[in-house]
């Protein structure tokens, strides 16, 4: 066995294409097939565009795929306080390393753990509120949870604490990885701490800050199930406030015993994570590119 | 003891649903081991909400002297379509458990159960109250096992601090309205407990339709397209609700509160009064000392079944491809014996679901009362039970949320209401049809 | 501050400066500490307690809720089930893409490089996409609520990203030592066992990592596959546990300080796989 065959290096590969095949291929030739059918447990007559007729104009539907959308105002809420905390830690202070071990905690906790935690505090007559009534501030103690205006921005609140954890590590692992002389250069001539993080630091960060952005909106666009799964007592409420694409799938198939319309919505989200593979293969590209350089 | 049935119940369907006519057609299934004669299989469920019932079922087992029964306590996430997929590849049990209304007519439609009626003697069937929802084509397909009370229950200890006559329970909405006021002025949240994770509103769409309705078919209609919920009779249930909320009457954490830590304020004595379930009955008597009342919801529509105590139950069925159908007939006779009423109750704490069960080992004076006004006197079936899987989702739960919160007008709810019902007919017209036969049976 | 102040600022000084970057670092710090000290804090107080003091110190440490966590409920079991489906897809799917991380980074073969960039693609596929036609076909199979059902998805989900990390790994590997095997008459198996696996160690505890807390923290398919009561996972039986004891505030976090002490544990006591491992795993 001195040589390699020529079929030994399918025989490598072959579990890995049967795995891939398995998960991913089977599945995703069958999304477009039930898209196109009325399926009633495994199978359905062909029914044309009539499914996506039918998804595009319920109301739901849009509610859900805005829901999303507006989660994405949480990414320069994660950027910004990200690249602010990152930024201080930079500066090593004294106690810096026990801080980062710290503000990396909340990516540890398991997202229904955390989201069962801040259900109880965020509680109309829980312990947030009660701190804001003692503080006087009792117009901020809204029913985060209860109130269909609200629900959303708490799910939001908890994405930007917990997803910050990551871009705090990001930012800082580049900052640490940086060339110090541009700082020194950049003392010496008299710039003072702000001037040196944004014109020094900063634009050094344009790589990882892009890489971390699309990674936030490919996870704010199809992985945020856990989140609004707990909030929302596993049905986007309250109402259908916290509804988003991800539970819609979820109910139309298992709720709802409509594989059919689960499949078509299933479609158009694979559409649009096909779309976002591209920038984010180019920000991962250049961001591995900057760190081997 | 009271557990989860309302709403595993219906998200176990919802899977299941697809899961068991999908193995259904696809006939894959391990066989399960050949029968002698004499031998009865029975799957069942219900441990998991009125634990004691396994000691029933094995104890009745083993004094059953016809026949070999063998039961099987299912999990419950598996309950039909377990037997679905057994049934689609033959190897059904002869007895099955079932949950009421839409959660076996499924299977009736799909052929895998069989009509009880001449079968199993019709005094059992009648005595075992399996409700109306049990019916379709004119046959009945479940025998009653034990009974679940939809009920309203108030506080006495909150009643009396409000003035209140604490053993005399408000019957019509004006002295329920009155009621309220007198619990508000005394610091008492009059009414609510939680609705956080949606199913009180299920609970209230079951109680306060009825008032405007003259028959469990008149509601299928709502659904079928031959009624209208934009139709102020249909929506007034969701205006009451609007009323209460701009009242102030719903206690301040009703939103952010679920289901049964919401019932749990009201046997606290922290809100008034609230929807709660029969079963719950004895413990929540028991830890207030018997100061928790039981009420039907106070009066305010016109229809035929307003006012009625509402009864749902949980039952068992027989199997269309029974090997024994007989036997197994003979059995769900055999547990409806005065004998096995008794033994229901010795094991569980419960009652069974018999109008012939003998009253006088209840010692508990309110779960005494409660079943001789919701088992033994007339009363009329559950209608959330006849709703939808999307309608369920889409507007029984959301639209009930959105009302207490004043996000929307009672109005607005029926109008959201109808148009989730069109949805339903458009994504289902299979399923529509079996609607509209099943509407005859509900005296639509 | 400004540059006067900070030029002649020396190692140690406080300056206003320095106390609002320290200020800025314990804000951060509290806000991501807060829930789980109330969490802690919470889960020792009696439930009566808790309804007239939300947040401050317990009065007197009541053990009882861990009691009832660890002998009443079944936590251990869920973890159990977790534990099963982490190592489970962690093992295969290891197995599965050193071998074809190997082919790929050493071998020629037509499709590599296709093979390579379909793999790395599927990597921002949402999960969610793929499981209605899997839940079709395993309720024909009857795989719903078994363990090797959803160690087998969990397997394919993660692969991807264990192909991508090890592919590009391998590649870094040097290519002189492959040539020394081979002229040692090492065939392929022999050089991926004995020389690029033990070589590679730290790049797959990281994978490892990443991996098993992948599995461990999901709540989509473990909800859908596995909804035997038997078979549930940590995170469904969370959900479970939350709505089941919603009104005993102390009980639940009880039940949620033992579920996230296994995490909390490893992630001090590995903190520098833990924090290169997540950011590898970011990069997914």
């Amino acid at each position: 066995m001195n040589q390699t065959s020529r079929f030994a290096p399918y025989l490598y590969v072959a579990p890995l294409v049967a795995l891939l095949l398995f998960v991913f291929g089977y599945p995703l030739v069958r999304i477009f097939e039930f898209s196109f059918k009325m399926v009633r447990g495994i199978d359905g007559p062909w029914i044309g565009l009539r499914n996506y007729e039918l998804v595009l104009n319920q109301p739901l539907f849009w509610e859900s795929v805005r829901h999303n959308l507006l989660l994405l105002l949480a990414v320069p809420f994660m950027v910004a306080w990200s690249l602010l905390i990152a930024v201080v830690l930079y500066e090593r202070l004294k106690g810096w390393k026990l801080y980062r071990v710290v503000l990396f905690l909340p990516y540890i906790l398991a997202i229904p753990i955390i989201a069962v935690i801040m259900k109880k505090l965020f509680q109309f007559n829980g312990p947030v509120n009660e701190v804001l009534r003692w503080i006087g501030l009792d117009f901020l103690a809204l029913d985060w949870i209860g109130s269909s205006d609200v629900a959303l921005w708490t799910v939001m609140l908890l994405i930007i604490w917990r997803e910050s954890a990551l871009g705090i590590i990001l930012f800082l692992a580049r900052m640490l990885s940086l060339d110090e002389s541009l700082m020194e250069a950049a003392k010496l001539e008299g710039a003072n701490w702000w001037q040196r993080v944004w014109h020094v630091i900063v634009p050094q960060m344009r790589v990882v800050m892009e890489f971390y952005i699309v990674t936030s909106v490919i996870t704010i666009l199809s992985a945020v199930f856990a989140y609004v799964y707990m909030i929302g007592g596993g049905r986007g409420g309250p109402g259908t406030s916290t509804m988003v694409v991800e539970l819609y799938i979820f109910n139309a198939l298992i709720r709802t015993s409509l594989p059919g319309i689960a499949a078509a919505v299933s479609v158009m989200l694979f559409l649009v994570s096909l779309l976002l593979i591209v920038p984010l293969f180019a920000a991962r590209r250049r961001a591995n590119e900057e760190e081997t350089a | 003891m009271t557990g989860k049935w309302s709403f595993s119940r219906r998200d176990v369907l919802r899977t299941s649903a697809a899961a068991g006519a999908g193995v259904a057609l696809g006939g894959m299934l391990p066989a399960w081991r050949a029968r002698a004669a004499a031998e009865l299989n029975m799957w069942w469920w219900g441990e998991q909400e009125l634990p004691g019932l396994q000691a029933f079922v094995d104890d009745s087992v083993k004094k059953y002297t016809a026949a070999t029964v063998k039961p099987m306590l299912q999990d419950t996430a598996v309950v039909i379509s377990q037997f679905q997929t057994a049934a689609a590849s033959g190897e059904a049990p002869d007895i099955q458990f079932l949950w009421n209304g839409i959660y076996h007519m499924e299977s009736v439609w799909l052929g895998y159960l069989q009509p009880l009626n001449g079968l199993v003697s019709d005094a059992v069937i009648q005595a075992s109250n399996p409700t109306l929802l049990s019916n379709f084509g004119g046959n009945t397909y479940r025998v009653g096992w034990y009974p679940l009370p939809m009920i309203w229950v108030y506080n006495k200890d909150a009643f009396d601090k409000a003035g209140l006559d604490g053993d005399k329970a408000p019957q019509t909405w004006d002295e329920f309205l009155a009621a309220c006021e007198k619990l508000k002025s005394a610091g008492i949240a009059p009414v609510g407990g939680g609705i956080q994770d949606g199913y009180w509103g299920e609970w209230y769409f079951g109680h306060a339709l009825a008032q405007n309705v003259d028959s469990a078919g008149e509601t299928i209609g709502l659904f079928t397209g031959e009624r209208d919920f934009r139709e102020p009779k249909y929506h007034e249930h969701w205006v009451k609700l609007e009323e209460l909320r701009k009242a102030g009457f719903f206690n301040s954490e009703m939103l952010s509160t679920e289901l049964y830590p919401g019932i749990d304020l009201i046997v606290a004595g922290k809100v008034g009064m609230g929807l709660s379930v029969g079963s719950r009955v004895p413990a929540d008597s028991k830890a207030s000392n018997g100061r928790v009342g039981t009420m039907v919801m106070p009066v305010y529509g016109k229809g035929k079944l307003a006012g009625q105590p509402i009864f749902d139950s949980q039952g068992l069925g027989i199997a269309a491809k029974a090997k024994d159908p007989k036997g197994a007939a003979a059995f769900l006779e055999y547990l409806q014996s005065p004998d096995r009423l008794k033994a229901v109750h010795e094991s569980t704490g419960w009652i069974p679901a018999n109008k012939n069960f003998d009253v006088s080992v209840l010692t508990d004076a309110t779960v005494k009362d409660m079943w001789q006004r919701w088992g033994l006197s007339p009363n009329i079936p559950y209608l959330s039970n006849l709703v939808p899987g999307q309608f369920y989702e889409q507007a029984l739960l959301p639209t009930a949320q959105q009302v207490v919160e004043g996000k929307i007008t009672g109005e607005q709810a029926g109008e959201l209401a109808y148009n989730v019902a069109k949805e339903w007919r458009d994504f289902n017209p299979d399923i529509v049809e079996n609607y509209k036969k099943w509407a005859v049976d509900l005296g639509g | 501050m400004g540059a006067m102040a900070r030029k002649k600022q020396p190692a140690m000084h406080v300056t206003p400066d320095r106390v609002l970057k320290h200020g800025i670092l314990v804000i951060a710090t509290l806000v991501a500490l807060a829930p789980s000290v109330f969490m802690i804090l919470t889960a020792l107080k009696s439930q009566e307690e808790y309804t007239f003091n939300k947040v401050g110190l317990p009065q007197s440490l009541v053990l009882d809720h861990f009691r009832g966590v660890l002998f009443e409920s079944d936590f251990i079991a869920w973890m159990g089930n977790s534990l099963i489906l982490a190592a489970g897809a962690v093992a295969l799917s290891t197995v599965v893409s050193c071998l074809g991380a190997y082919a790929i980074a050493r071998l020629q073969f037509r499709g590599r490089s296709l093979l390579f960039s379909i793999s790395t693609s599927l990597m921002a596929i949402p999960p969610v996409v793929m499981i209605v036609p899997l839940f079709v076909l395993y309720a024909q199979l009857s795989l719903i609520s078994t363990y090797e059902g959803a160690i087998l998805i969990y397997a394919g989900l993660i692969t991807p990203f264990s192909v991508y990390l090890l592919t590009s790994f391998f590649r870094t590997l040097p290519r002189e030592l492959f040539e020394a095997a081979r002229i040692d008459g090492a065939g392929d198996l022999l050089i991926l066992l004995k020389i690029v696996i033990p070589l590679s160690l730290p790049a797959l505890l990281t994978l490892v990592v990443v991996n098993a807390l992948y599995v461990w923290n999901d709540l989509l398919i473990a909800i859908i596959f596995l909804q035997d009561d038997a078979k549930r996972t940590l995170m469904a039986g969370i959900s479970v546990f939350q709505g089941r004891y919603n009104d005993q505030i102390p009980l639940t976090m009880a039940g949620m300080v033992f579920a996230s002490a296994p995490m909390i544990i490893l992630y001090l006591a590995f903190q520098k796989h833990y924090i290169q491992g997540l950011m590898a795993g970011s990069l997914k």
